[in-house]
This record gives C-alpha cells, sequence and structure tokens, in this order.
C-alpha cells in the first residue's frame, strides 16, 4: 500500500514530507541525546533484515494465497520508537529508488503511513498495553496483531485521505475507503501473525536479546498524541460524511460491481446511512477540511499560468508529433560508456 | 631483558549467561615475537583475542598493554595501540568503499587529512590491493576481501597485530600470501588459528588453550611436535614437522 | 523468496558504479533536478496527456547518456505498476463526460485521467529508478548528506545498502537449505516460518553486534567522519540549470499543442 507519485499531488506530497521530516528530526535529536552509539551498525542490519525478511513469503492455511513480514512493528520492538521510525524510512528509500515501490514525492508519505502509525502509535499504545512486556504468552499475540491492524488501519486510511485530497482520482472516497480498509485488514492480521511469531522463536531462544523494559529513547508524551488523534478523528469524520453523501451511488454499484458480496452491499446502504447521520453530528466541521484542500487545488492551479491540456485535435495530434520528436532527440544521443569500479 | 608489551595476569572473563570463558590465564609476550593461541574449537581464543585488544572487559586479573593496565580511561589508547583482525571481514569491512574502510581507522584517531591520505595508500599497498580502493565491499573476493581487513589496521599503525582464523577462507595462493605478509610483518603479532601449518611458518612461539585454561606454553616446533600433548588438548601434530623436508 | 527482484537490486547496483560523464555529475545537482522534475509532473491539472509528451526527453536522455539499458526499467516499472494503474482505472468507471472526439470515437474524461495517471507513472518511476543507475548509492548518499540531510539517516542508508545484500545472501541460504529438506515443497510452511525468519533475525543481531565491536576497536567513538569533500563544477550546475528551465518551459507552454497547431494549419 505505497503510495505512488502518479496520485499524489505537490501539495498534499509536499505537506506529507514536511510532517515526516519533523518527525525524523526529532527522532535524530533524541537518538543524539541517548549516545547508544550501537545503534548505528544495529540499525543498518536489522534494516538489512527487514528487506530480506520482506521477501520471504510463507503460506496462509487455508487460503492460496501468501504473506510476509512488514516489519514495522517488529523493528519498533527491537529499536523503541525512535531508531525504529529511522529505520523504517531508511527502507522505504532503498524501496522506492531501487524498486521503484513509491516515488520521490510520494516518499514522504509513505515514510509518515507506514512509520509513524506502528513506531508512535500502534506500538506504545496498543503493543506495550495488551502485551504488557511478554513475548510469547497469547497475549503477546493478541498485542501484535491489535497493533499490526491498528497500525495498517491507519496508514491504509491516509493513503485514502491522501488521494483524495490531490484530487487526480475519481474514485469516491467511501468506495475507495471500502475497499482499502478490509483488504488491510487482512495484510495486518497477517502481519501481525508474523511479527508474534518471528518475536516470540526469539524471545524463546535467546530470552536476552529481547528488550526487556520498555526500550525508550525518552519518556512518549501521550497528551499531545492523543490530542492530536481526537482532531484528525473528527476532522476525518467531517471529510469522510461529505465525500459519502456526495457518492451514494457510485458507492453501492462500485462495490456490487467490485465485489459481488451481496451483504456487503447491504452494508453499503447501511454505510451512507450512517455516515449521513455522522454529517448531521459533525455539521460544523465538514467544510473546513475540504476547503483547506480545495483552496490548496486553486492556488496550485493560480500560481502557474493557465495550461491548455490539449483537448482537441490539435491537442492529439501535436502529442504524439512531440513524443515521436521526443524519442528521435532521446535515441540520436550517443551513450560513451567505459566500465567503472 | 625487554619489557614485555603485552602481560596478562589471572584474566578470568565469563560470557553474560554465566558460563566461564577464561579461567586465570597469565602469560608475557615480548616485542616483536609471533606467538600462536591454539586450541580446540570452545577454548577461549576468539575471547582471549578480545581481551587484548581491549574490546572486553576483564571479571577479574589484568591486561596490560605496553605497561599501562586496560580500564574504560585508557580503553582508546590500548586500542590504538593493537590492531584486531577480526575473523569475518564482512563484520570489519562495513563502509560504503575500500578506501573508506582503510581511512576509517586514522581518521578516528583524529590525523589530518593528508596524512589519513598518506596512510591509506601505504596500507593498500603493502597487501597489493592498491587497485581495490574505490571498490565496495561486497564486491570482493574472499582474499581480497582478507587482505583489505589488514590494511584496514595497518593504516593506524598499532605495535601489535591481533589476528584471529587470518586463513580461514582462503584459497591456496591467497594463505601462501598471507603467510608471506605475516613474515614480513614486523610487528608483535598474536594468531589465533586452527591452521597448524601456519603456525609453524609464522610463529616462533605457541600457547595452548583447553577449556579456558592455559595448558602450554613453549617454542613452536617443541610444543607442536608433543604428539600427545597436541592430541590431548583437540589437537594434531602438524604435516609439515612430521615430514620435515628441507626447502 | 523473491530472488528475482535480489538479481534486479544487483543489476542497479551495477548500473550505479558505471563511470559515464552523466554519472559523474555531482550528485546534488542529479537529486534537484529529479526532485523539480516529479514535482512539474506532478502540477499538471488532471487530464493532461499531450502536454506530458516533451517531459518525456528527461528519462530517455538519462537512459541514453547513462547507458541504462530500457529493459531493466521496464520490468521494474511493471511489477511497481499495480496500484496506480488499479485506482487510475476507476476514473473512466466515474467520469463519463465526452471531452474529445476522435472521428467515431468519443473519449471520455475519465480515460484522459486514466492516460494522465499512467504517462505520470511512467515518467515519475523512470526518474527515481534513473536517478540512483545514474548515480550509484555512495555517490547519492554523499550528495544528499551536503543537501543539509542528517549525518545520522545517510550514515543509516549506507549501512543497510552495505549490508542488504550480505543479509540477503544468508537469507536465500537458510531457504534454500529448508527446500532441500521439504520434498520438494517450494512454499514456506507458517510453522517454520517463525523460526527460519527468527534464526535470520538472531545471525543478524550478532553480526550487528560483531560490526560494533569491530568499529571500537578503530576507534569509533559515535562520530562518522567523511574524507573527501565534493566539488560542484560548471557542467553540474549548467546540467540542472537547463532541465529546470526546460521542464518550467514544458509547464508553462504546451508544446505539443502549439506542434499540433502547426500541423494542422500546415495540413489545411
Amino acid at each position: 500500500m505505497h503510495m505512488a507519485d502518479a496520485l499524489v499531488s505537490p501539495a498534499v506530497g509536499g505537506t506529507l514530507w514536511a510532517a515526516s521530516c519533523v518527525v525524523m528530526a526529532h527522532c535524530v535529536r533524541k537518538l543524539k541525546a541517548t549516545f547508544r552509539d550501537e545503534l548505528v551498525p544495529l540499525m543498518g542490519v536489522l534494516g538489512a533484515f527487514v528487506f530480506t525478511a520482506q521477501m520471504i513469503n510463507f503460506t496462509i492455511p487455508g487460503t492460496g494465497s501468501s504473506g510476509h513480514l512488514g516489519g514495522g512493528l517488529i523493528l519498533t520492538v527491537l529499536l523503541g520508537p525512535h531508531a525504529a521510525f529511522l529505520t523504517i524510512a531508511s527502507v522505504l528509500t532503498v524501496q522506492a529508488l531501487f524498486f521503484a515501490d513509491g516515488g520521490l514525492l510520494a516518499l514522504g508519505c509513505n515514510i509518515f503511513n507506514l512509520g509513524f502509525y506502528p513506531a508512535f502509535i500502534a506500538y506504545p499504545f496498543i503493543y506495550r498495553v495488551i502485551g504488557k512486556g511478554g513475548y510469547v504468552s497469547v497475549r503477546a499475540w493478541v498485542a501484535a496483531v491489535v497493533a499490526a491492524v491498528a497500525g495498517l488501519q491507519l496508514g491504509a486510511f491516509s493513503v485514502v485521505l491522501e488521494t483524495q485530497a490531490s484530487g487526480l482520482t475519481d474514485l469516491p472516497f467511501g468506495t475507495f475507503t471500502l475497499l482499502m480498509l478490509p483488504i488491510h485488514l487482512a495484510i495486518g492480521v497477517v502481519e501481525g501473525v508474523a511479527t508474534a511469531a518471528v518475536v516470540a522463536f526469539v524471545a524463546r531462544a535467546r530470552p536476552e536479546v529481547m528488550p526487556a523494559a520498555p526500550v525508550r529513547s525518552g519518556p512518549v508524551n501521550a497528551r499531545p498524541v492523543l490530542v492530536a488523534l481526537l482532531v484528525a478523528a473528527v476532522a476525518v469524520g467531517g471529510v469522510a460524511s461529505w465525500f459519502a453523501s456526495s457518492h451514494p451511488d457510485g458507492l453501492e454499484w462500485a462495490i456490487a460491481r467490485v465485489t459481488g458480496k451481496e451483504e456487503v452491499e447491504g452494508g453499503a446502504s447501511g454505510l451512507s446511512a450512517r455516515l449521513a447521520a455522522l454529517q448531521e453530528r459533525t455539521a460544523v466541521l465538514p467544510d473546513y477540511g475540504f476547503k483547506a484542500a480545495e483552496g490548496a487545488a486553486e492556488e496550485s492551479a493560480e500560481t502557474w499560468p493557465a495550461v491548455d491540456t490539449g483537448t482537441s485535435v490539435a491537442g492529439v495530434a501535436g502529442g504524439a508529433m512531440t513524443l515521436l520528436v521526443v524519442c528521435l532527440i532521446g535515441f540520436a544521443l550517443k551513450p560513451r560508456r567505459q566500465m567503472g569500479v | 631483558m625487554n619489557p614485555a608489551i603485552i602481560e596478562v595476569e589471572q584474566l578470568r572473563y565469563a560470557y553474560p549467561d554465566g558460563t566461564d570463558a577464561l579461567r586465570g590465564l597469565s602469560f608475557r609476550i615480548a616485542p616483536g615475537e609471533s606467538v600462536a593461541l591454539v586450541g580446540a574449537n570452545g577454548a577461549g581464543k576468539s575471547t582471549l583475542l578480545l581481551h587484548l585488544s581491549g574490546t572486553l572487559t576483564a571479571v577479574g586479573g589484568e591486561v596490560r598493554i605496553g605497561g599501562t593496565a586496560v580500564t574504560p580511561a585508557t580503553v582508546a589508547a590500548a586500542r590504538a595501540r593493537v590492531g584486531v583482525v577480526f575473523q569475518d571481514p564482512d563484520d570489519q569491512l562495513f563502509m560504503p568503499t575500500v578506501g573508506e574502510d582503510v581511512a576509517f581507522g586514522p581518521l578516528n584517531m583524529g590525523l589530518p587529512p593528508e596524512e589519513v591520505e598518506r596512510r591509506v595508500a601505504e596500507a593498500l599497498g603493502r597487501v597489493g590491493v592498491a587497485h581495490l580502493r574505490g571498490r565496495p565491499p561486497y564486491r570482493l573476493s574472499a582474499g581480497e576481501k582478507r587482505a583489505v581487513a589488514i590494511a584496514t589496521v595497518l593504516a593506524m599503525s598499532p605495535e601489535v597485530l591481533v589476528m584471529d582464523e587470518p586463513s580461514s577462507n582462503l584459497d591456496p595462493r591467497g594463505r601462501r600470501r598471507l603467510i608471506d605478509w605475516l613474515r614480513s610483518f614486523e610487528h608483535t603479532k598474536v594468531i589465533a588459528t586452527h591452521d597448524l601449518e601456519l603456525v609453524v611458518e609464522v610463529c616462533s612461539r605457541v600457547i595452548v588453550l583447553d577449556g579456558g585454561r592455559l595448558v602450554a606454553e613453549g617454542a613452536v616446533d617443541a610444543l607442536l611436535n608433543d604428539e600427545e600433548l597436541m592430541v590431548s588438548h583437540g589437537l594434531e601434530r602438524p604435516h609439515i614437522l612430521r615430514h620435515r623436508h628441507p626447502h | 523468496m523473491g530472488l528475482d527482484k535480489w538479481l534486479e537490486a544487483h543489476r542497479m547496483d551495477e548500473l550505479g558504479r558505471l563511470d559515464t560523464p552523466l554519472h559523474r555529475i555531482d550528485a546534488r545537482m542529479k537529486t534537484l533536478t529529479a526532485l523539480v522534475f516529479v514535482v512539474v509532473v506532478m502540477s499538471f491539472p488532471r487530464g493532461a496527456v499531450s502536454a506530458l509528451m516533451p517531459l518525456f526527453l528527461y528519462p530517455l536522455a538519462l537512459m541514453r547518456l547513462g547507458a541504462i539499458p530500457p529493459r531493466v526499467l521496464l520490468r521494474k516499472m511493471l511489477f511497481a505498476a499495480p496500484f496506480a494503474v488499479a485506482v487510475g482505472l476507476f476514473n473512466p468507471v466515474f467520469d463519463r463526460q465526452p471531452v474529445l472526439v476522435l472521428g467515431p470515437v468519443a473519449v471520455s474524461g475519465g480515460w484522459l485521467s486514466f492516460a494522465s495517471i499512467l504517462i505520470r507513472f511512467v515518467l515519475t518511476v523512470g526518474a527515481a529508478l534513473l536517478l540512483v543507475a545514474c548515480t550509484g548509492m555512495h555517490r547519492l548518499c554523499a550528495g544528499l548528506e551536503r543537501l543539509g540531510v542528517p549525518r545520522v539517516l545517510v550514515v543509516q542508508l549506507l549501512f543497510l545498502y552495505r549490508y542488504l545484500f550480505l543479509i540477503a545472501d544468508e537469507g536465500g541460504r537458510m531457504l534454500r537449505g529448508m527446500e532441500l529438506r521439504s520434498a520438494g515443497q517450494r512454499r514456506l510452511r507458517f510453522r517454520v516460518y517463525g523460526s527460519l525468519v527468527g534464526h535470520l533475525l538472531l545471525r543478524s543481531l550478532a553480526r550487528a553486534e560483531r560490526i560494533y565491536k569491530a568499529m571500537l576497536a578503530r576507534g569509533f567513538d559515535g562520530e562518522m567522519r567523511a574524507m573527501a569533500p565534493m566539488r560542484l563544477r560548471w557542467a553540474d550546475a549548467a546540467f540542472a540549470g537547463a532541465w529546470v528551465l526546460f521542464f518550467v518551459a514544458v509547464r508553462n507552454w504546451n508544446l505539443a499543442a502549439c506542434l499540433g497547431r502547426l500541423l494542422t494549419k500546415g495540413l489545411s
């Protein structure tokens, strides 16, 4: 569920980059303050481990498909939130540069979506709270699954919000959400189970390796995070209901077409009704969230001069011709190659 | 009498889980000596080497490098005098290129850039890998990695070279080159190894470890020829001594 | 295991270490150019198709000058395409308003914006891949640090990259070992998964500890010191400047439409 550059607008991408940079700077400061210089090789090696682990698939019994570890949660368990966030960011960067997973502009979104929620929300508020520091008991497995699911749901929902705010897709908010969240629920369960399995094995084989006390590089202050979550939830509720109420038909139609399940169709109309009810209750906010996005879109259109998008025969012919010219120029360039190191 | 450069007195060490690794070792090494540390797996060779370079802290007893006891306060100075070549070169080559790996030590010593450059060039030349300077470590063969690992240590101009299984994973030519270098280095050398043939060619003294204790020490020929002693401590008499051919 | 993916990564690494004039251009300039490119591409309004065409010159030129074989890029693009394509495909579904008539065929706005998404995908993904293929991870990280990325992060990227291949090799060997004892079953059962990946994790942790000891033995005190500074040449600045001017020009004037108008005028 990496965001792709092709779906993100410069405004949204820039905002998420700013958010990611703020968090990264905070993490860098926190790490410097704790002087744990054994983290230098450890973060690198664990990043390489996660990269490798992501490519090792296991079969999910009962289905024909396979699952694998994402790594955000297990990195946080081993390194603590601040070091883990930076490690996740480095893994995502290498993925974007080498495997085209995500992009340069969307990297900011991906670092936030896949790093912030597991490290700063799922781990401290769910994994540690449910797991209570254990790694092999049943409650450790439950903790891992719930934490992974929560982290991925938040991340998946953020992808939906970012895509909507960028405005390049016609996919209605409701449909998109209904597609992303259940899929990532399943992915979250797989992630949690995989994480718990690895953690349990290591804790049994070499218990001294697992952090005994909560790995803290500084006290995690709950208040600001909870306030931020509350604001986000309210704003999201407003935006969600705005979108859902504008496209109720599209929602049902798309769901029927895509999933073909009757129960989901029934649920869809129920969902619209519930979202409409939500809209009434949060009537103060709905335009706030969207206005900001709309305003940004208008601004970005105005800072650039208006461009003729070529919706005419001349435009299409010109487009084809240009592509041809560009290719000719491109292929005329002589590659001059010497074998390097 | 030559002052000893390495003195170990009643050294004791236990692993974090409690098992004893070293049970009261004592020996001295004079400057310029080539000493081999031999013993079966698990005898404590690698652990002892880590103490000699100040990487591990003793639980009991003392290690003195050049007369100064190795303590948390003096450990930085000790590390500058003792260069360690670890068993797995991949653990030691962690920088993006060979050149940067060799420069890592001198840069940490706070040397000016020109001096760092000079040392890097010299160390690389010493082991014949100057042409690999820009190469990343994962693109090296086992022999090349070993050579670069040695260069990273030489660049710090240590007085003592400590090596853990230097000839492992080397093909015959690589091993021969290694033996030639070791014979040409003037540093004091402490080499932990299973390669008893190498010991005969390179070292003058040997220390035998068994179960964390020093069970024998003396001249290479005398000890390694003692078949009973060798076998009783999980070793054997090296082939080169059984059939001595004039070279 | 995604063994093919690993061979790809090796290939990208090889390409990054070539020595063409393009590879020698300052990494900072190439990074900034790529970033501006991506922002410009994404700043176009929805439905922009022909206006984006001139921008193909950038990835094509880099490919030629950097001696990057197109197949490598295309394969990676195919792997990465599913999400963008899947989301983009909803556009023609929801936006059926015809905006363009080509003879007997009416093209809806939805198809146009879908095409736009695909084009943007190719352009932006191409820019990202070409950045590292024409620069190499080592030079790129040095450039990132000069651009202000904190040393902790750059060191992390370099360490990650350094041990990536090693740990992937270890993982691959463990998998093969397991496969050989699984009576032909290629896929990993969950029961075994925890211990296989757990073992890999333990080995990785042990390795990290050994590396740390090796670093300490060579005087590591928490600070990673750099050696040679990077020099900016006129050619490097000119490279970035010229491309950025080109991107801005393409953004401001629809070159394709102009060319099209010339063509249709000439034909009428």
